[in-house]
């Protein structure tokens, strides 16, 4: 670590920082390393710095989980899923309440793993929980285009995969949005590109930031936007962390995504619905489709909650700010999604206990 | 889950690569990458390489990771 050069990054922006300063960072590795380096604590507590929607499990609607809990009910079906999803809950129940009832979930960290799971035992029909952002996005349609090619049928997909562009779109058009400058999500940047954010620059006039995990990759992150914050002139994007992402990033990932993937509106948790934000299966690959093949009616529900996740995702509260926090909702008993990932907001602020500056 | 994790190949068969992930040896899908090679570094996330990496971002990420794992470290000295 560059103690020198850290210190006196932290200093010039304790300078800068004569007035309150809003910074949203957007992806839960970044959120995770703020907390744990103690950033906020070096920092002038004129600098807030927030947690976007990020985090795939904290955005994923109680449909969503209702919809796979239905599958699960009334068909005889094996749901397999990435882990955090487990304890999220839907309108009543979390998957976790049915496996310990004895329904069949089953816990994969890729979805490519059930490629063999399938093809060993064909009677078993399986339907994978896949939700994510374009990091993941490829990951999925690989192991859809791999079932396709392998003539596998009792492999679905029942998709939930968002975009990251449409939602940022969303916050900052938000009449109430005080967001002045964005760290942009790495990994996302990865696959689709540096050039993918300079929208954020051009369109919204507000400074934006690839950058890196470590100490210094953040703290210079956070001076080039409030230095762009404080000087008032054009507002610019720029990719500080090249040595990983490129500006057109990953062509394989992004036309994989191309080949499976259509665009079409969907419903964000506590935000409600966000146009063009989601990827759906094409018609090509409909029959692995878990929609189209398992049929269940589920109403969409508005679930009325003292839960301040929305308010967190899109910049307006920090955890400390709602009501629950650690008095009813804790890791250990989650009350709202932000909680239930190890990347969301609220489960971060618990874990590492930090001073949430003046919150 | 969307953490992605560093890794360095060290065995190439077909589709899949033995990759080395914070000392344990994992097969990972190199599909997403082109002309992966024996000793590259590659960026892992739900089972796939999804980047390939430099060994200076290598080492900076596997650092963030030994972060993650260590209780103690803060920047404040
Ligand atoms: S503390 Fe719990 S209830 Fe409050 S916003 Fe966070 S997840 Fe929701």
């Amino acid at each position: 670590m560059n103690k020198e050069l850290i210190r006196h990054l932290i200093k010039e922006i304790n300078i800068m920082a004569s007035k309150e300063i809003k910074i949203m960072e957007v992806c839960g590795t970044h959120t995770q390393m703020i907390s744990k380096l103690g950033i906020r604590s070096v920092l002038s507590p004129n600098i807030k710095l927030l947690s976007g929607p990020g985090c795939p499990v904290c955005v994923t609607e109680e449909k969503y989980i209702d919809t796979a809990i239905e599958m699960l009910n009334n068909y005889d079906v094996t749901i397999a899923t990435f882990g955090d999803l487990l304890r999220v809950k839907g309108t009543k129940n979390c998957l976790l309440d049915k496996k310990s009832r004895g329904k069949n979930v089953i816990i994969v960290h890729s979805p490519l793993d059930l490629i063999n799971i399938a093809k060993d035992d064909k009677k078993r029909k399986i339907i994978f929980l896949g939700v994510g952002f374009e990091t993941t996005a490829p990951i999925i349609a690989l192991t859809i285009r791999t079932a396709f090619e392998k003539e596998i049928n009792n492999l679905f997909f029942l998709t939930s995969i968002k975009l990251m562009s449409p939602i940022l779109h969303y916050i900052l058009k938000q009449p109430e949005n005080q967001i002045q400058g964005l760290i942009c999500p790495g990994h996302v940047a990865s696959i689709k590109g540096a050039s993918y954010f300079e929208f954020i620059a051009e369109d919204y006039n507000i400074p934006a930031a690839v950058c890196g995990f470590e100490a210094l990759d953040i703290l210079g992150g956070i001076h080039y936007l409030v230095k762009q914050i404080i000087d008032n002139e054009n507002k610019s994007f720029k990719n500080l962390y090249k040595r990983c992402v490129r500006t057109q990033g990953n062509p394989i990932a992004n036309h994989l995504i191309e080949e499976v993937f259509q665009i079409s509106h969907g419903v964000w948790r506590g935000i409600g619905k966000v146009e063009n934000s989601f990827l759906t299966i094409k018609k090509k690959y409909r029959n692995f489709d878990a929609d189209n093949n398992f049929e269940v009616k589920i109403e969409s529900q508005r679930h009325i909650s003292k839960c301040a996740c929305s308010d967190i995702l899109l910049g307006n509260k920090t955890p400390r700010e709602c009501e629950l926090f650690d008095r009813v909702c804790n890791p250990f008993s989650p009350y709202g999604p932000c909680m239930v990932s190890t990347e969301g907001a609220c489960a971060i602020a618990y874990k590492y206990w930090e001073e949430m500056y003046n919150g | 889950m969307c953490i992605a994790v560093p890794g360095q190949i060290i065995d190439i068969s077909n589709k899949e690569a033995t990759v080395n992930i914070m000392d344990v040896e994992t097969i990972v899908n190199i599909q997403l990458i082109s002309e992966p090679k024996v000793g590259e570094y590659v960026l892992v996330h739900a089972g796939c390489a999804i980047e390939k990496l430099d060994k200076v971002y290598f080492n900076d990420l596997s650092n963030i990771f030994k972060v993650f794992f260590d209780k103690g470290v803060s920047i404040d000295e």
